[in-house]
């Protein structure tokens, strides 16, 4: 019998071991090598100096560092705010009672999530260009009739930077395109679990559809919303390919694209500072690791209280 | 107890194999067999030599030499067409871990840069510095184009061309003006004399048309203004010169060309459909052109032949380090033998042959004009009688002969691997103050003062040299050799 125990304590580490092995040598050991990288100034193996904490200083007095946070945390907060309502309202619309051809509907809103990155970014690249581009023509279009009623010139200007003084917007309204209809999903499968009885007893009770909304749907959805919003600041944390392409490979006017991850892509790859980059990897690491726990944490206190 | 029994049978095989069951070991033993057919399986062997280059008209261009080589010699060479980030990448991954890449390697000059950050004897290319000296291709070559190959006095390529930049205008538009270019020798000459080109003929109170293809976030445009106004990043001995007084000048002038009443520049990005259509469309009479431009506009928009002709660069004049220069330089690209392909003196002279047999060809030199439009830096090549045949395309110009004539005049630049971060800096610089005075024209127009501009270029070009200076002080193994 006890051969047979601790044979079958075995079996599972036997199955485990490819994963393992894979996990150890891919992403165990990078780990380890980027914590110990990010202390260093290297220049391939045959040159390496030991920085100390050197890295890490230089970058909280780095200017660069602190606009391309500033930046990520702007898309970050478009993330939540703008793409979440937008992907919840479509999801609540699809749901909605008496509404035909919904599996059409969501496939359409679903769509553009299946799109490539570099095709989405190539594409709005172009729209948003400056005189040519489809927003600014079609705003110009639209507006002209503006001018034509006050006799002043109020028609969109063809030369609105969008790639220039506002890429922040040009990139939310991209992400908005490509994502809503992903996160809708989530939002989707939340509403369709929520009880048939509970609406209808809130019905019978006199709540309207706005309490009802904010006293039955959002309690309902909340664990759901609350793992959407951590996906959501995870993912815009690592936001690299949209502005990467959008803005031809570099942070554009000012620095106004440029993101924590392009930044550590530019210091790392493009100057050559290893070191740097991984203490900027590291960074972005600890940043993420604060989200996570906090939403653990609140996620855990919801059911405390439940 | 019977179900505890059955478990036990299942998990001891009832073949008598511990654990897993017969599926289990058939995954494993598929495993391992695949796994030993793998390991085993012979890697094939490259025969020769390999070469890498990230261009495909020069990879077309080469390949007719190649097989010349090949035929010929005993070594024989392949040639490898790779995208330039993925060069990029393997390149400097090799270089860094010192392990074997290709045997030459034709590189752009941005992407070259990148091996000089470190200590020069861990540079991952070899040093042609003697070699070239002790045959004399210093001397027979266009000194400039040596530049972005040169860290800290050594040279590590041979240089594969010239790129000096002429100014391209739409000869239709200009003549059907009556202006007489030939009036232009500054950039106030520029303004003064194309002037009546920007009329408001639809009424709208904004000009048609501008003269000069330049906006504030045309980083590389930028750079060619000032290499050509004897500005830049790094000067040849490698100190930073960002906050020069040239570059200040250069600075507070474009933005005047951008904002203001007396603009002249818009907007027409190169490399885009968009920026393509608004220079057929006339929206920007002038744009900046080095002699590989000429080759793109050809293909890229093709209903301006006959209608684009070029002149040298007006001169920056008082003001600047290099008041007099009618050209400059943009791009480059340079061809280098990688350390780890050298394991003996004979591998060296081989490969050194092979890269004096494609590069210092004069079959190369007028396949590099006919069909990139590209002028050679070897200067025994520049009285082909082909630099001087006129193109149709720049109605009836001989574009060759004109940059060859300005060849001598481009501006030299560093190899410094801060060049990329320097420059993004600068346009940072540009951004900043030519936003502030698009503020200060929107509240008050027409106040922009030149002076005023010049101090605050001054100022924000201080702010971008300190910032270049943070990142250079970084760097441990350049401080050391410095010592």
């Amino acid at each position: 019998m006890a051969t047979l125990s601790s044979q079958t304590r075995r079996a599972p580490w036997l199955f485990l071991l490819p994963f393992l092995a894979v996990f150890a040598t891919f992403t165990l050991y990078p780990l380890i090598r980027a914590m110990m990288l990010a202390g260093q100034q290297t220049f391939g193996p045959g040159y390496t100096k030991w920085v100390g904490g050197s890295n890490f200083a230089a970058l909280m007095n780095d200017a660069l560092f602190w606009t391309a946070l500033k930046n990520t945390v702007v898309f970050t907060l478009g993330s939540v705010f703008v793409q979440l309502p937008v992907s919840l309202a479509m999801a609540m619309m699809l749901e909605a009672k008496g509404l035909r051809g919904k599996g059409v509907y969501r496939a359409i809103l679903f769509a553009p999530s299946l799109v490539g990155v570099s095709f989405a970014a190539v594409l709005f690249a172009l729209m948003f260009e400056k005189r040519t581009g489809l927003v600014n023509q079609g705003l110009h279009g639209a507006t002209a009739w503006l001018s034509l009623l006050s006799g002043k010139d109020l028609a969109w200007s063809l030369d609105f930077g969008w790639l220039e003084q506002h890429v922040m917007a040009a990139l939310i309204v991209a992400a908005l395109w490509m994502y809503a209809g992903f996160n809708m999903l989530f939002f989707s499968a939340a509403l369709q679990n929520i009880r048939q009885d509970i609406k209808e007893a809130a019905t019978v009770d006199g709540a309207g559809p706005v309490a009802r909304f904010f006293h039955v749907t959002v309690p309902a959805i909340r664990p759901v919303a609350a793992f959407v919003v951590l996906l959501s600041i995870i993912g815009s944390f690592q936001l690299f390919e949209l502005p990467y392409l959008m803005l031809n490979g570099g942070a554009g006017p000012n620095n106004r694209g440029l993101t924590v991850v392009m930044y550590l892509y530019q210091v790392g790859f493009e100057t050559g500072d290893l070191g740097y980059a991984s203490a900027i990897g590291w960074t972005l690491t600890l940043i993420l690791l604060g989200f996570t726990i906090a939403q653990r944490m609140t996620a855990r206190g919801e059911e405390v209280a439940r | 107890m019977r179900r505890s029994q059955s478990t036990a049978d299942h998990e001891h095989g009832r073949e008598g194999l511990p654990v897993l069951s017969f599926g289990g070991w058939l995954i494993v033993a598929i495993a391992l067999v695949s796994t030993v057919l793998f390991a085993a399986s012979p890697v094939p062997k490259q025969e020769g030599r390999s070469m890498w280059t990230f261009a495909r008209m020069h990879w077309l261009m080469y390949q007719p030499m190649v097989e010349k080589w090949n035929a010929e010699q005993t070594t024989r060479v392949n040639m490898n067409l790779l995208s330039l980030p993925a060069l990029e990448r393997r390149m400097l991954g090799a270089f860094l871990s010192e392990t074997p890449s290709a045997d030459v390697i034709e590189v752009e000059r941005k992407v070259a840069s990148r091996a000089f950050t470190g200590p020069l004897d861990a540079v991952g290319f070899v040093d042609l510095t003697d070699r070239l000296t002790s045959e004399g291709l210093l001397d027979g070559i266009n000194a400039p184009s040596f530049s972005p190959w040169t860290s800290r006095g050594r040279v590590f390529g041979v240089p594969h061309d010239v790129h000096p930049v002429m100014l391209s205008y739409r000869a239709d538009l200009v003549e059907a003006a009556g202006i007489d270019v030939s009036q232009i020798k500054t950039w106030d000459d520029f303004a003064r004399v194309m002037k009546p080109l920007m009329a408001d003929n639809d009424g709208d109170g904004k000009p048609d048309r501008y003269l000069l293809n330049m906006w504030d976030t045309h980083d590389e445009h930028l750079e060619v203004l000032l290499y050509q106004a004897g500005g830049g990043f790094f000067d040849e001995s490698g100190h930073m010169v960002i906050d020069s007084p040239t570059n200040a000048h250069v600075l507070a002038t474009v933005v005047s060309w951008c904002v203001g009443k007396d603009r002249i520049a818009a907007d027409a990005p190169d490399f885009s459909a968009s920026g393509n259509k608004l220079k057929a469309d006339g929206y920007v009479v002038c744009t900046l052109m080095p002699d590989w431009m000429g080759d793109i506009w050809k293909h890229e928009i093709p209903q301006l032949t006959g209608k684009v002709k070029l002149m040298p660069l007006p001169a920056w004049g008082a003001g600047v380090a290099a008041p007099e220069r009618r050209t400059s330089v943009w791009g480059g690209t340079m061809i280098g033998i990688p350390r780890t392909a050298v394991k003996s003196p004979q591998d060296f002279e081989d490969l050194w042959k092979f890269v004096k047999h494609l590069y210092l060809n004069d079959e190369l030199a007028r396949d590099l004009y006919r069909v990139g439009g590209i002028v050679t830096p070897v200067k025994a090549h520049w009285k082909d009688p082909i630099f001087d045949e006129p193109s149709a395309y720049f109605a009836g110009q001989a574009p060759g002969r004109m940059y060859i004539n300005l060849a001598p005049q481009v501006p030299m630049r560093s190899s410094s691997p801060y060049n990329n971060f320097a420059r993004y800096r600068v346009q940072d610089a540009l951004v900043k103050i030519t936003e502030e005075a698009r503020e200060q024209e929107r509240a008050k127009p027409g106040s922009l003062n030149f002076d005023a501009l010049l101090k605050r270029a001054s100022e924000e070009l201080r702010l971008a040299a300190k910032k270049v200076q943070v990142q250079i002080d970084r760097n441990v193994f350049l401080k050391e050799e410095s010592r």
